[in-house]
Formats: structure tokens, sequence, C-alpha cells
């Protein structure tokens, strides 16, 4: 059964920071819903809140029927939950933390080898089902940690940043069994730092500072990104980047690699920039038109909401 | 009931899976019981003792014959030079020198009170009186039996004329520390594994993150706490089973009382050992500073418990202070029970207040520990 989770109006504060501040967000059920935003953004502030690891301040947080302040017990037995850090015990096996996990959510005795060969045939963890957690490969541990969430069969699955710091090809493997579970109707809510796995969810939110900047379908939020986008490769960004802060119709300047993505009010022709770098740099340069990525519309958004703050 | 068990089951696997746990479990203790049982000691023996005779009578031979077969001493050398005795004391090869001086049996036949001369080495002052304790002993004991037994003397005449020794310290010699320590050391091993293993099992968890994970399941805390302490009360258990048939092979010393009530009391002592734990557990954020916490506590418990230091020798302040001590009642109810055998009617004063103190500590670490949680 697939469940949809509702944020209205969450506050929360540690002392005097305040971390999240009036936070709504809407998580269709059996949706993949993506957070992303920087450190401190009050991503991990908002799970935690979610799982009922936290009390909200103010504001009200429910998944399905429940209330996360009234019903804390009920949302544990269907919510799923993956924190950042590795959190499972080094020291038993992987058989070990599977039957812990599946005895400590009442999963029934009869029950559990079906649920442990459903997910081992997925996480292919079954031949080191013997390993001690702890001599796992850091993308072992991340599915052998999912694995452990999804054993009592979770509504609602609640991932912080679950693929940062693990290779490429684990990361790639992990998203493909968050899709597996999508299909199965399992509402998913996953963090990460990354941009190109925010293009993996149905829709995403963009938090900065505890607040949400913008929220929707990854595509729809490029369009979000009003200047005109150009990109320019030179051989020194530095330089590069110098000169064209100085420009009085840039909005912003940003590296990316080995290019700069220079952001440009709508109306403004190029031309006259084109000129003015190969000027200074005493070279032809070419600036090339490109769509906004959500990175880009991720920093734009931040810019202007610092401006807005200035 | 079955999640604590499970919780419990889990603490086993992961204790019996470490191999530094099974050592601090079953072969420290042992080290403790064997090391501590024989160097925490009062007794004083093998002192080096050398000895003059410028008397060269019967009875001043028969006084040195005595004092060189005791066998609290080893005598090292027989001198005949009296200057050189102090030669020994300063290089340390005596520490002890005992001198009769000429005329010594002459004293004794005529009226006049003989002396005895006994140098001791003073630098440890408790080890001084005790070796001239031994020498007092030996004294009297020849007092006994050759001047009183001496025919014709008068009463009167037998008061004056026995040697006269001034000890100036006094320790009874013969008070066998090692009985009065082993059952101190059981308290304060039991102390070590319940106070550090708790505190330390629980902020572990919150180390590693686990103890986060454990909270988003729907176990209550109640039972979180339950599934904690089990464990380590019965490993608590196993150890006092454990150090008590060590001290039976290793010393020969037995419980005098019931075994029953014994671990009845240590029950209660539990109680109180763990709740500290736990509350070690909620000021505590890694293990190195739960390990620092637990130390703090511990030094305060076992110096302040009569274990090394006579509470009755503490300025009045402390005395009233370890009435707060759970390890002082602890220590007086383990040696009652395993030196005299005492029956739980004689020690129901400590009893009440180690239960007074277990359900307080326990209760007030339990109610932080859940406010922690949430």
């Amino acid at each position: 059964m697939s469940l949809p989770v509702t944020v209205s109006g969450f506050s929360k504060s540690y002392g005097e920071v305040q971390a999240v501040k009036e936070l709504s967000m809407d998580v269709s059920p059996g949706e993949l819903f993506g957070l992303i935003g920087p450190d401190g953004a009050g991503k991990t502030t908002t799970m935690r809140t979610l799982v009922t690891l936290l009390r909200a301040d103010s504001g009200k947080i429910s998944i399905g029927d429940y209330d996360a302040e009234t019903h804390v017990r009920e949302i544990r037995s269907i919510v799923g939950y993956m924190p950042q850090r590795f959190s499972l015990y080094p020291d038993l096996s992987i058989d070990q933390n599977l039957n812990f996990f599946a005895d400590l959510f009442n999963v029934p005795k009869d029950e559990i080898p079906k649920r442990k060969e459903r997910l081992y045939r997925f996480s292919r963890l079954e031949e080191f089902a013997d390993r001690l957690a702890g001599r796992l490969s850091g993308g072992m541990k991340q599915k052998l940690a999912l694995s452990c969430t999804l054993i009592h069969d979770p509504s609602v699955l609640v991932l912080d940043e679950p693929t940062t710091g693990v290779d490429p090809v684990s990361r790639n493997e992990f998203w493909n069994i968050l899709a597996e579970l999508k299909q199965q109707g399992v509402t998913i809510i996953v963090s990460t730092p990354y941009m190109d796995e925010a293009l993996k969810c149905d829709r995403v939110s963009i938090m900065h500072n505890g607040a949400v900047l913008a929220a929707g379908k990854p595509d729809e939020l490029t369009d979000l990104h009003e200047p005109q986008l150009f990109e320019l490769i030179t051989g020194d960004i530095v330089s590069t980047t110098h000169i064209l802060s100085a420009e009085p119709d840039v909005i912003s300047v940003q590296g990316f690699g080995d290019s700069v993505h220079i952001a440009v009010a709508p109306d403004i022709s190029s031309d006259s920039l084109e000129s003015t770098v190969s000027a200074s740099l005493q070279r032809e340069v070419t600036l090339k038109q490109i769509t906004p990525t959500l990175e880009d519309v991720f920093i734009h958004l931040v810019n202007e909401g610092s401006r807005d703050d200035g | 009931m079955q999640q604590v068990f499970y919780l419990v089951q889990k603490e086993f696997r992961q204790v019996f899976r470490s191999k530094i746990m099974i050592g601090i479990l079953f072969v420290a203790p042992l080290i403790q019981i064997l090391v501590l049982g024989n160097a925490v000691t009062t007794d004083v023996t093998n002192l080096k003792v050398v000895l003059f005779d410028n008397d060269r009578t019967p009875m001043s031979r028969e006084l040195l014959r005595r004092l060189a077969n005791s066998e609290y001493f080893i005598p090292i050398e027989v001198e005949d030079d009296y200057t050189k005795l102090s030669q020994y004391m300063d290089r340390f090869e005596a520490n002890l020198a005992l001198a009769i001086p000429g005329g010594f049996q002459r004293d004794v036949v005529r009226k006049s009170a003989p002396k005895v001369q006994a140098m001791v080495d003073g630098l440890d002052g408790n080890s001084a009186g005790i070796a001239l304790g031994y020498v007092a002993a030996i004294v009297q004991k020849y007092n006994a039996d050759i001047i009183m037994m001496e025919p014709g003397l008068r009463n009167e005449a037998r008061a004056v004329r026995q040697v006269k020794l001034e000890p100036r310290f006094w320790f009874n010699p013969n008070l066998e520390s090692r009985v009065y320590i082993v059952p101190g050391l059981i308290a304060i091993i039991l102390t070590i594994i319940t106070v550090f293993l708790t505190g330390m099992g629980i902020v572990r968890e919150k180390e590693i993150g686990t103890l986060e994970q454990l909270m988003v399941t729907p176990i209550r805390s109640w039972q979180l706490i339950l599934g904690k302490i089990i464990p380590f009360a019965v490993l608590g258990f196993i150890e006092i089973i454990i150090i008590m048939v060590f001290v039976y092979i290793l010393f020969g010393i037995g419980v005098a009382g019931s075994i029953p009530l014994l671990l009845f009391e240590s029950g209660i002592f539990i109680l109180t050992t763990l709740g500290l734990g736990i509350f070690i557990s909620t000021i505590s954020e890694t293990q190195q500073q739960a390990l620092f916490f637990a130390w703090f506590f511990m030094i305060f418990g076992i110096l302040l418990s009569g274990f090394f230091i006579p509470i009755a020798n503490m300025p009045e302040v402390i005395q009233w202070i370890t009435y707060l001590n759970p390890l002082r009642y602890f220590l007086v109810i383990l040696r009652e029970i395993y030196l005299k055998g005492s029956p739980l009617a004689y020690l129901l004063p400590e009893t009440f207040a180690m239960i007074a103190f277990g359900l307080a500590v326990f209760t007030l670490a339990v109610v932080r520990f859940r406010q922690r949680l949430v």
C-alpha cells in the first residue's frame, strides 16, 4: 500500500540555530522524492523528524493517516529509515544483522527466510551472508543497510544521502534498486548532494538554509533559470572569471571543470561580452548558449536568495 | 518481552564474538585476584634481621635463637661488633637489628630490669610498627617461658625482672590481610565489569549510530534498557561465581555464609552499578568520555569504601560522604557473609541502604536515558 507524506509549516531549532524554518512539502503515494541542497540545508533534520527521531518545534508532519507527533510507534513500524552514516553492527554478520532487525520489527518467524531471500536477490549479498558487516566494502555496506531498512516491508522509505562516498558503479546499482522499489509502490524520500541523482527523482525540493527554494519535477525546475546561460572554455578560468565578474551585465560566473558558466540577463546580447573577454585575454573567444542544468538552477536560486537577504 | 530477548541475544553474540571482551570478563579477574590478592597485603614477612649478642650467656643465646627462628625474620648475620650494626641499616641490608647488651643474664638474675635493643628501619612506618610488634611478641613469649619459670623468684620480683620492650607502634601481627582483602576485590571487580560495560556498551551504540537505528524500530525504551542491562547483570553474576571459584582454588578461602544470600545482595548492588552505567551513557558522547566518567566515579567509590583506608580513619566530613557510597555497604556485606557467615538479619541496615541507593540511582538514570532518547 502506498502512503503519502505531508509536511506543513515544519520548523526546528537547535538552541539559537534555526535548522529548518516553515518547511512544507507534499509527497504523493509511491513517489520518488528528492531533497537536494548543500550540507546544513536542513535535509537531515527534516528526515530525522519524519521518522520520529526528532520532535518538530511547530508544524504538522503526517505519513498516511498517522501524525508524527502522536503516532510514533505506528510510524516507526511502516517507515524504513537509513541514516547517512553506516549504522549497523560491524561485529555481527550480514545474516545476523538482517535477522536482528527482522526480529525487532516483529517480522513473523516463518516470513523471515522469504524476506531475506528477496533482499539477497537484489542486493546480491547472499554469498557474503556470514561475513561481518564491518568487513564489507562501502557499496556492500549501503546495500546491507538498505536491506535492513527494507526487512519489515515499509510503505515509506527515508534515505539520507544513501550514496555519499559510494563508488559510481554501486551508486548506479543502488538507484536501480530504488527504481524497483518505486515500482512496488514504496514512497521514497531521498536526499542527495549529486545532481545527476536528483534527475532520477520524480520531483525534488531544493533546500538551502532550512527553507525550500524551489520544488517540482527536475526538468521543470530548469525553467526557473530565467537568465540566459553561456558556456565559455578558456585556458585560464581564474582571470576569465575575474574579467567577467567586473561586467555589469553578468549576473553570475561559475566555474564548471575547465569551463565557466555565465548567467546573463535575458535581454542582453552576448556579442559585447565576447569582445570584452577577447580584448582582455588578447585572443578570440566564443560564448556558447547552453540549457541550464539543475546545478545551475541551484546556484542561481541560492545567489538570488542571498541577494534578497542582503 | 520477545523483543528484549532478541536484544539480549544480540548483546551476547557481540560479547562472545570479541576476544577482548572474553579477556576482560574471564582472564582479567583471574589475574586481578591472583596478583592483588597477594599484593594488597598488610602482612609483613621476610624481614632481614642482623643480630648481636654481647652477653653470650645461656639466657641471651636462648632469646637470640628464638628471634632467629621466627617465621617473620630471616637472620642474615650474627655480628660480633656492635658498631657495625648501623652499617647494615645504612646499606638497607637489614630491616631490623637486635642487640642484647652485656650483663643481660646478670640483670635477669639480679633484680634490675634487663633490656634488649631493637633498631628498625622506619622508612615505612607501618611495616616498622608491625616488625616491632613481632619482636615484642617473641620477647613476651620468652618472658613467660624463661623468666617466669625461674624457680625461687618471688612474684613481685618476677614483675621487676621481666624483659621490657617498649613498642612505639602496634599492629596486630596475626591479621591475615588476604582473607580480608579478597572479598573486597570481588566488590571492586564486579563494579568495574557492570559500570564500565554498561556505560560503554550504550555509548558504543551511540557512537556507531546503531542506537538511532534501534530507535526507529517499534521497540519501546524500557525494552531497550532491559535489553542492555540484562546481559551485563548476567555477566556480573557469572563473574561473581567465577571469582568465588578462583578464590577458593587459589587461596582456599570459601564462603562462610550463604551463597544465595551473597548473590541476592550482589543483585541489589548491581542495580546501583547498572544505573550508574546508564547514567554515564547519558552524559557521554564517546566511549573515551564514558571511560573517563566511569573512572571518576570508580576512584571515589573505591577510595571511600573502606577497601584501602579504614573509614574510621577519615576526617568526619569525608566519613559522612562515605554514607553516599554504595560500595561501602556492599564491602561490609561481602566480608560479613564471606568471612563470618553472617545471616541477613545482621545485614539489614546495609541491605536497606543499598536498596534505597539502587532504586534511586537506577530510576533516575532510566528516566534521564528515556528523556535523551526522544
